[in-house]
């Protein structure tokens, strides 16, 4: 998966948690949980999401790693590779 | 492999939440329940067509579509429901209504409940100030000792009046204990009685069942009804499937036990431990049915009354069978928005004593009903008027109902004061959630079921 489609699936399945997202003033750099006023059971969400979708194990201790979207892209990026 | 990943024994509210949320991300679940239909405590059933509700008489934690980090809020995202679909009807007011005509007013816009204080107890005004800013600044989610509740309100507010008249709607709403309660459960309480406020769903308790079995079943849950669990299976000390009446026995990598903390200590072959884990606080609950007519003759400004006549507000069990002397008066069709029907509700609740139900026979637990509901009716009447010759159709239920039909032991419907806050039960693998894990009322208990899922069930399984 290239970086843009690893975005895409990001901001998909924060859509797909919470109906009231505003998506369109996300920055990519800002922590998401304060820009979408989330917390930690809905970034719970996102982890199970990914491992439903991609059978992807994130340890607890690499939950940190998901804070921003870009984060998320580079965390994501190597374990995401083949796919 | 084994049948399922997941057993959840008990299809009640945090039975179902716990359900939701373990099938959402494709987890195989079968929830068990023992009665033909869900709920638990918070359930239905017919009589003479009419459709009644038991259980709670309104939910708590209100809170608009838009405020993300409310309870109420998360707990729907938690599930996949939508909030924007699904329909509110908030109360219009309820009524604290003590002896000496002394009353307060709150609803589910705070500031109605501040200028009440305000007006009526002039000189506890900055003092009430000050506790709610301990109340916005508390944290009752981390684990903390007790702390009792009366203590902390002694030092803000001076009149014990005021104390007793803040307290009985929190308590008879949300207190496993008797006489005081810990300060976190106030808090928590506060938060989702005052500051947040009653509603109901716009459809009926049997609709927002639906909806939770319908999302349940939808992401590939399975429950079984009239299936009552007799014993866990064990194998080297870990739960590894439950035994039905029956004697079916079907297999599973972990359970979660709604059915309270002595029920499932005694699946697990252990000592119930009631004298620990059963809670004193039980009640008698009458519904009268009236013909839209007599509204008139019934003072229904309030969605909910909570009175008390007595000198002190005395939470507990109460010496005789009931306590008439303070008790919840409710008009569950009276929220925002539900049209008139031809005919109305009237739900009156109190303190009773289980043991005296419990040991009565047959014969004096009908007379006891009939005595003690008239006494009710005589009490109750003097402060909604007169509604007892308009009365079409009347049930009620004792402690012992809510035993049979909730598995909570004693008819506690608060459970035990000591809770399981995290759920871990002697055996590794199975946790117990619902009214004796920690959290109460319909929001609570489903939040119960989803963070013991989280915790203990989605973070520990490798699929």
């Amino acid at each position: 998966m290239t970086r843009g489609e690893i975005k895409d699936v990001i901001l998909e399945i924060i859509a797909d948690i919470d109906e009231d997202a505003d998506m369109a003033d996300l920055k990519a750099d800002e922590p998401l949980r304060d820009q979408l006023d989330l917390d930690s059971m809905d970034f719970l969400d996102i982890v199970m999401e990914l491992r439903k979708r991609y059978k992807l194990q994130i340890p607890e201790a690499d939950y940190p790693e998901l804070a921003t979207l870009t984060s998320c892209v580079n965390y994501l990026e190597p374990k995401l590779k083949g796919l | 492999m084994a049948d399922y990943s997941l057993i959840i024994i008990g299809g009640g509210l945090s039975g179902l939440a716990a359900g939701i949320r373990f099938a959402r991300f494709g987890g195989s679940v079968l929830i068990l329940e023992k009665h033909a239909i869900p709920g638990g405590l918070n359930s239905y059933y017919y009589r003479k067509g009419f459709l009644l509700e038991t259980g709670l008489h309104a939910m708590t934690n209100f809170a608009g579509p838009g405020e993300k980090r409310a309870p109420l809020n998360r707990l729907f995202r938690q599930l996949k429901l939508s909030r924007q679909e699904f329909v509110t009807r908030e109360q219009y007011s309820s009524l604290i209504y003590f002896q000496g005509n002394n009353t307060l007013s709150f609803s589910n816009d705070f500031a109605l409940l501040r200028e009440e204080i305000a007006c009526r107890f002039p000189g506890e005004r900055d003092g009430f100030e000050k506790l709610l800013a301990i109340v916005d600044a508390y944290d009752p989610f981390t684990p903390k000792k007790w702390v009792s509740t009366r203590t902390v309100l002694g030092r803000y507010l001076h009149d014990p009046l005021l104390t007793d008249m803040l307290l009985l709607p929190l308590m008879v709403y949300g207190n496993s204990e008797e006489h005081d309660m810990d300060f976190s459960q106030f808090v928590i309480m506060f938060r989702s009685i005052y500051q947040e406020g009653f509603f109901r769903p716009g459809a009926t308790m049997k609709d927002f069942l639906s909806l939770l079995v319908d999302k349940f079943i939808s992401f590939g849950g399975e429950i079984r009804y009239n299936s009552k669990v007799e014993s866990v299976a064990l194998r080297d000390g870990k739960a590894c499937g439950v035994v039905l009446a029956g004697g079916e026995t079907i297999s599973c990598d972990a359970v979660v036990s709604t059915i309270g903390a002595p029920g499932t200590f005694e699946l697990l072959a252990l000592p119930r431990q009631e004298e620990k884990y059963a809670g004193r606080m039980s009640f008698v609950e009458s519904i009268y049915i009236l013909p839209r007519q007599a509204r008139e003759t019934v003072r229904i400004d309030n969605t909910i009354i909570f009175y008390c006549l007595a000198d002190r507000f005395d939470y507990g069990r109460p010496r005789e069978a009931v306590d008439p002397s303070w008790g919840v008066i409710c008009f569950p069709e009276h929220f925002v928005g539900i049209p008139p029907a031809d005919y109305f509700q009237i739900r009156i609740t109190h303190a009773a004593n289980y043991d005296l139900w419990k040991k009565a026979s047959a014969l004096d637990y009908k007379a006891m009903k009939e005595e003690w509901g008239a006494k009710s009716r005589r009490i109750t009447s003097k402060i909604i008027g007169n509604y007892q010759q308009n009365i079409v159709y009347e049930d009620s239920f004792t402690p012992v109902t809510i035993e049979k039909y909730t598995a909570k032991a004693q008819g506690a419907v608060y459970g035990s004061p000591v809770k399981v806050k995290d759920g871990i039960t002697p055996c590794g693998n199975l946790f117990i959630a619902g009214t004796d894990q920690g959290f109460l009322g319909i929001v609570g208990a489903m939040l119960s079921g989803v963070s013991i899922v989280n915790q203990h069930i989605l973070k520990a399984i490798d699929h």
